[in-house]
C-alpha cells in the first residue's frame, strides 16, 4: 500500500509541476503587453518600465518561470516588499500576495465542495440504491423522473427559486453567507445549507441513476446470484457485495467531481454572493491580475490531483486487485 | 477620464439592465419632460409623473460660505447612535487610496475615511453647496484666479490623534506625482505642473526622496495654510479641490502602493478590516471632532461593506427587508431592472427609495475625420434611435432620453433640443434621409463599433436598423469589451461611430465641453473620441475658461456645448442616466449625492 502510495504521489508531483509550466508560459508568455493591462488609466511609460520589473516581465520566461518555482519554496522580494514562503506572486491589483487571498478565499470554496459533495453523495447514492432495491415499482420511477428533473435544472435558477422562497417568501432559512466553522459552527452549517442543497441538486440526479444502473448490473453478476444461492441476508448481498462492486465507479466520478469543485464553484458562489476561488479566478481575469489567476489555477489543478489520490487510495481500499496494477 | 466603455464615475455598466424593457417610448417621452421642467426650475420636490421622481436639476449648486463650512452638521430629525450598517455591493472596490478613487463606488465610500479640502454639502431638498471640509472656506481666489489659498480649521486630527497639518495636505497631493499613482482625477497636479502626464516631471518621484513643489507652484508658509498657484486661472477650483484625493496623507504612513489597502483616515470612520476583493469594515474613529465638519455624522457604530452582491440579489433583500438586511443599503446597486415594478408598487419601499438623474451622459460620437461631411454626421444624430437606445439599457428607471450635451444635474443647463429627440425619441428617419441626400451619400456606409456586452448588442440592432431606414448602410463592428475603450481612443482607429460615456468630475460643464472637444487635446487615449478640430470652439473654451464666476460660466458652457452640437455635431447624445436605489426599512438618513450619483451615507443611522 505504502510503495503504491508513493508511486501515486511521486507521479502526481511531475504532474502538478508539468501544469504549473505548462500554464505559466501560457499566461507570462503569451499577451502581449500584461503590465499595460494592470497599470490603470493615465499610465506612462516609466509605470510599465517598474511593473515590468516588478513583475519580472523583463527577463526571459524560463528564468521567470524558476523564481516563480523557488518563491513558492523560498519566498520572493518584490519591489513593494517582502513575499515570504509559500510565494505564489504578488498581486498588483490587490496589493498583497496571492497567497494570503487565497489562503482567505479556500476555506469558502473548501465549505461549498466537502458539504455539497457530502449531500450529493449520500442522498445521490441513496437514492440509487433505493430505485435498484425496488426496481421496477413507483419508487424506482418516481426516483427516476426525479433525477431527469434534477438533471435538467441549473444551479442559477434553483438557486434564486430557493432564495425567494426559503429565505424571503417563508423566512425560514438565512441568507447564505460564509461564517468561518471555526467561530461559529451553528451559523457556519446555516449559512452554507442553501448553497449545499442547490448545489447537491444537479449532482443528485448523476449519482443516483448511476448508482441505481450499477447496482441493478451487478446484482445480475454472476457472485452475487452464488451468494443468494449460498442462502445469504438480502440485505447482506445487497450492500457487502452488490454495493460494494457498484462502489468503485460512483468513488472516482466523486473523485472527480470534488476535484473540481476544490477548484472553485463558480455559478454556485455568483448565485449565493459568497467568495471562494471561483469568484476570485473570475476576478482575476476580469482585471488581468495574473498572479492571483496563477495562483488558483495551481491551487486548482493541485486539488483535483490530490482528490485523484485520495480516489486511487480509496478504490485500492475498496477492490484489493487494484493494489498490484 | 473615462475607462472601458463608461465613464470613471459611473458604478453600473448597463449590462445588468439589458432583461428591463417593460417601460414604452411614450413613458420615456414623458419622462424627459418631467426632467427637463425640474431642469429650470430650481429644483426641490419630488416629481409624480410617471416614476420620475428626480429632486436633482440645475440650480441646485452654489459655493457656500464660511458658515456653512462650520461644523458640525446639522442634526438628522430622530436619528440616533449605534448600531451596524451593511452595505450591499456588487463590484469589489479597486482602491481605497484616496489617490486613486475616481469611480462612483469607491467616492461615496470614502466619504466616511477621507477628507478633502473642500467637499459637498447636500441638505434634505437635494441642494448643493460647495464648502470647506478641511479647509474654514470654499477657498480664495488673488491674481485672477490663479492663486487660491485655503486656511484648515483648528482641531483636525488623524485616527491616531496627530494634528492634520498643511504638510500633510501637501504631500497627499506631492504623492499624486507618483508613477504609481494613476487611476484618480489629476487636475490639480496638471493645473499646477503641466497638463496629460507631464505634471509628473515636475516631481518625478512624488515627494518619497526628499524633493518637493516649489514655493511658488505649492505653498504652506505655516501649518494651517495651503497656497496653489496654478499656471492659468481656474474659476472652479473649489470643486477640484472636493476630489478625494486633495486631502491629508500622513507621511510615516504613507506606504505607498499598499496605501491602497490600509488608508489613514481623516473622517468619522476608519478601516477596520479590509479583504481586497470581499468585505470592508469601517469602525469609529474616536479622534474624529464632528465640530470641524460640516458634512459628516458619526451615527453609527460601523458599516460593514461587502461586495459580489449582483442587482438581483441585493434588490431582493432590500425588498424582503428581513433580518440585518434592514439595516442594509448600497452606495450604487441599482434596483434590478426585472424588479422595478414590483418594487415601485410596493407603498411600503415609498419612503426607502430614490430615483434622481445622474450626472452621466451615453452618447455616440462621430468620428470627424472620417466623417468629414456634417450634412452626414447631422443625418446620424437625427435617425439616432434614443428611446430605444434607452430601452435597451434599462428604461426609464435607468435615464430620461438626452437631448442635448448636457446632463440635467449641471450646474447652467437649460433643455434645448436641436434635434427634436423629445418629439421623436425613435429618431426623425425622414429628416435624416433628406439631409442624406442633399448630401448625395444615400446608401453610405458607416462602421458602428460597440463592446460586446449584452446590453450594447441589443442597442447595436436597433441602432443599426434605425440608421438603415434612414438610408445608411451600417457596419457592425464588435469590440471586446475590455479593450473597447483604448480600440476607439485611438486617434487612426477605422471607425466611424461608437458609443462612449461621459460623467462630469463636478457639476460645472468645464469637466464635459474641453476633455470631449477640445482640438489641443486629440491623441491617443485621450476622451476626444471626436477628433472635433475646430478653432473657434478651442477659443471659446479658453475664454470661458477663463471667467472667475463659476455661476457665469456655468450657462456659457451650456451655450458653446448646444453650439457644438447643433454646428459641428461630433456626437449625438443618447440618454442621460437615472440611479434608482433602494434600502432597508430600519435606515434613516439615507439622500441621494446629486455630484457623486450614489446614495451618501454620511447621515445615516440605524432606527
Amino acid at each position: 500500500m505504502l510503495r503504491f502510495l508513493a508511486r501515486r504521489l511521486l507521479g502526481a508531483l511531475v504532474i502538478t509541476v508539468l501544469i504549473s509550466a505548462i500554464t505559466f508560459f501560457l499566461f507570462f508568455a503569451l499577451p502581449a503587453e500584461p503590465a499595460l493591462m494592470s497599470c490603470g488609466k493615465n499610465c506612462t511609460p516609466d509605470a510599465v518600465a517598474l511593473i515590468n520589473k516588478n513583475l519580472g516581465l523583463d527577463q526571459p520566461v524560463p528564468v521567470q518561470y524558476w523564481h516563480y518555482m523557488a518563491g513558492i519554496v523560498a519566498g520572493r522580494d518584490f519591489t513593494v516588499g517582502h513575499c515570504p514562503a509559500p510565494c505564489f506572486g504578488y498581486s498588483f491589483s490587490n496589493q498583497q500576495p496571492v497567497w494570503g487571498t487565497i489562503v482567505d478565499r479556500f476555506p469558502t470554496t473548501l465549505s461549498i465542495a466537502l458539504g455539497g459533495a457530502a449531500v450529493f453523495l449520500v442522498v445521490g447514492t441513496g437514492l440509487g440504491l433505493l430505485a435498484a432495491a425496488f426496481r421496477g415499482t413507483w419508487i424506482d420511477k418516481l426516483f427516476s423522473s426525479l433525477s431527469l428533473v434534477g438533471n435538467a435544472l441549473q444551479i442559477y435558477f434553483v438557486g434564486v427559486v430557493a432564495l425567494a422562497v426559503l429565505v424571503s417568501g417563508l423566512h425560514w432559512m438565512d441568507n447564505p453567507a460564509y461564517h468561518p466553522i471555526t467561530e461559529d459552527p451553528v451559523k457556519w452549517f446555516t449559512g452554507m445549507l442553501i448553497p449545499w442543497l442547490v448545489l447537491s441538486i444537479i449532482f443528485i440526479a448523476n449519482y443516483s441513476r448511476m448508482t441505481r444502473s450499477l447496482m441493478i448490473e451487478q446484482l445480475a453478476e454472476d457472485h452475487v446470484r452464488t451468494a443468494r444461492a449460498k442462502g445469504m441476508g438480502r440485505r447482506t448481498v445487497f450492500f457487502r457485495y452488490a454495493f460494494r462492486g457498484a462502489l468503485a465507479p460512483v468513488v472516482t466520478l466523486f473523485g472527480i467531481d470534488l476535484g473540481s469543485l476544490f477548484g472553485g464553484a463558480i455559478i454556485t458562489e455568483f448565485t449565493f454572493s459568497l467568495h471562494g476561488l471561483g469568484r476570485l479566478a473570475v476576478s482575476s481575469v476580469s482585471e488581468t491580475d495574473l498572479p492571483t489567476l496563477m495562483g488558483v489555477m495551481l491551487v486548482g489543478c493541485t486539488a483535483i490531483v490530490v482528490a485523484n489520490i485520495v480516489v486511487d487510495a480509496t478504490y485500492a481500499l475498496i477492490d484489493p486487485r487494484v493494489r498490484l496494477a | 477620464m473615462t475607462t472601458t466603455p463608461t465613464s470613471p464615475r459611473r458604478a453600473t455598466p448597463r449590462t445588468r439592465r439589458s432583461a428591463y424593457a417593460y417601460a414604452s417610448a411614450l413613458a420615456a417621452t414623458a419622462l424627459v419632460l418631467s426632467a427637463c421642467s425640474s431642469g429650470g426650475g430650481g429644483g426641490g420636490g419630488g416629481k409624480e409623473e410617471g416614476v420620475g421622481e428626480d429632486k436633482t436639476g440645475a440650480a441646485n449648486y452654489s459655493v457656500g460660505t464660511k458658515d456653512d463650512s462650520t461644523g458640525p452638521a446639522p442634526e438628522v430629525p430622530g436619528a440616533k447612535k449605534g448600531g451596524t450598517v451593511s452595505v450591499l455591493q456588487r463590484d469589489a472596490f479597486n482602491h481605497l487610496d484616496p489617490g486613486q478613487i475616481y469611480y462612483v463606488d469607491m467616492l461615496t465610500a470614502q466619504l466616511l475615511y477621507n477628507r478633502s479640502l473642500t467637499n459637498y454639502k447636500v441638505d434634505d431638498k437635494g441642494r448643493v453647496k460647495v464648502v470647506g471640509d478641511l479647509a474654514t472656506d470654499a477657498g480664495t481666489s488673488s491674481d485672477g484666479g490663479k492663486t487660491w489659498t485655503y486656511t484648515l480649521k483648528d482641531g483636525l486630527k488623524f485616527e491616531d490623534g496627530s494634528p492634520i497639518t498643511s504638510q500633510d495636505v501637501r504631500w497627499g497631493i506631492e504623492r499624486l506625482y507618483a508613477s504609481f499613482e494613476t487611476d484618480g482625477p489629476l487636475y490639480i497636479p496638471q493645473w499646477l505642473s503641466g497638463d496629460g502626464n507631464d505634471f509628473r516631471k515636475a516631481l518625478p518621484d512624488g515627494p518619497y526622496n526628499g524633493q518637493h513643489l516649489p514655493a511658488s507652484v505649492l505653498d504652506t508658509p505655516d501649518d494651517k495654510t495651503i497656497v496653489f498657484h496654478f499656471r492659468r486661472p481656474h474659476a472652479d477650483t473649489p470643486f477640484a479641490t472636493a476630489m478625494p484625493n486633495i486631502g491629508p496623507v500622513k507621511a510615516d504612513k504613507d506606504t505607498k502602493q499598499k496605501y491602497d489597502n490600509a488608508p489613514f483616515s481623516s473622517g468619522p470612520y476608519k478601516v477596520g478590516d479590509y479583504k481586497v476583493g470581499k468585505s470592508l469594515t469601517l469602525v469609529r474613529n474616536e479622534h474624529w471632532d464632528p465640530r470641524t465638519d460640516p458634512i459628516r455624522h458619526q451615527y453609527a457604530d460601523r458599516f460593514e461593506v461587502s461586495f459580489g452582491h449582483q442587482f438581483a440579489d441585493s434588490t431582493r433583500r432590500f425588498l424582503a427587508d428581513q433580518g440585518d438586511d434592514k439595516a442594509a443599503l448600497s452606495f450604487s446597486n441599482a434596483v434590478a431592472p426585472e424588479m422595478t415594478e414590483k418594487v415601485l408598487a410596493d407603498a411600503g419601499t415609498k419612503n426607502r427609495r430614490f430615483l434622481e438623474i445622474q450626472p452621466y451622459v451615453d452618447y455616440i460620437a462621430f468620428n470627424t475625420d472620417r466623417l468629414k461631411d456634417v450634412r452626414v454626421r447631422r443625418a446620424l444624430a437625427y435617425a439616432m434611435p434614443n428611446g430605444q437606445i434607452l430601452q435597451q439599457n434599462g428604461g426609464a428607471t435607468a435615464g430620461v432620453v438626452a437631448t442635448n450635451l448636457l446632463s440635467p444635474a449641471m450646474d447652467g443647463y437649460r433643455p434645448t433640443d436641436p434635434f427634436g429627440k423629445k418629439a421623436k425619441p425613435a429618431g426623425d428617419t425622414d429628416k435624416a434621409r433628406e439631409l442624406l441626400k442633399e448630401a448625395g451619400k444615400l446608401g453610405q456606409e458607416v462602421v458602428y463599433a460597440y463592446p460586446n456586452t449584452d446590453t450594447q448588442q441589443k442597442v447595436a440592432v436597433v441602432v443599426t436598423q434605425a440608421l438603415e431606414r434612414a438610408g445608411f448602410k451600417v457596419q457592425k463592428k464588435e469590440v471586446d469589451a475590455n479593450t473597447y475603450r483604448t480600440a476607439i481612443a485611438e486617434v487612426k482607429n477605422q471607425f466611424d461611430l461608437y458609443r462612449c460615456s461621459w460623467g462630469a468630475d463636478w457639476p460645472v460643464s468645464s469637466t464635459v465641453v474641453p476633455p470631449l472637444f477640445d482640438s489641443r487635446q486629440i491623441a491617443d487615449g485621450s476622451q476626444n473620441y471626436s477628433h472635433l478640430n475646430d478653432p473657434k470652439v478651442d477659443a471659446e473654451i479658453d475664454r470661458i475658461s477663463a471667467v472667475t464666476d463659476v455661476k457665469q460660466a456655468a450657462p456659457e458652457w451650456q451655450k458653446l456645448a448646444d453650439r457644438i452640437l447643433t454646428e459641428d455635431v461630433p456626437a449625438v447624445p443618447t440618454f442621460y442616466n437615472r440611479q434608482f436605489s433602494l434600502w432597508g426599512s430600519r435606515l434613516g438618513g439615507v439622500k441621494y449625492h446629486p455630484v457623486y450619483g450614489s446614495a451618501d451615507p454620511t447621515a445615516v443611522f440605524v432606527k
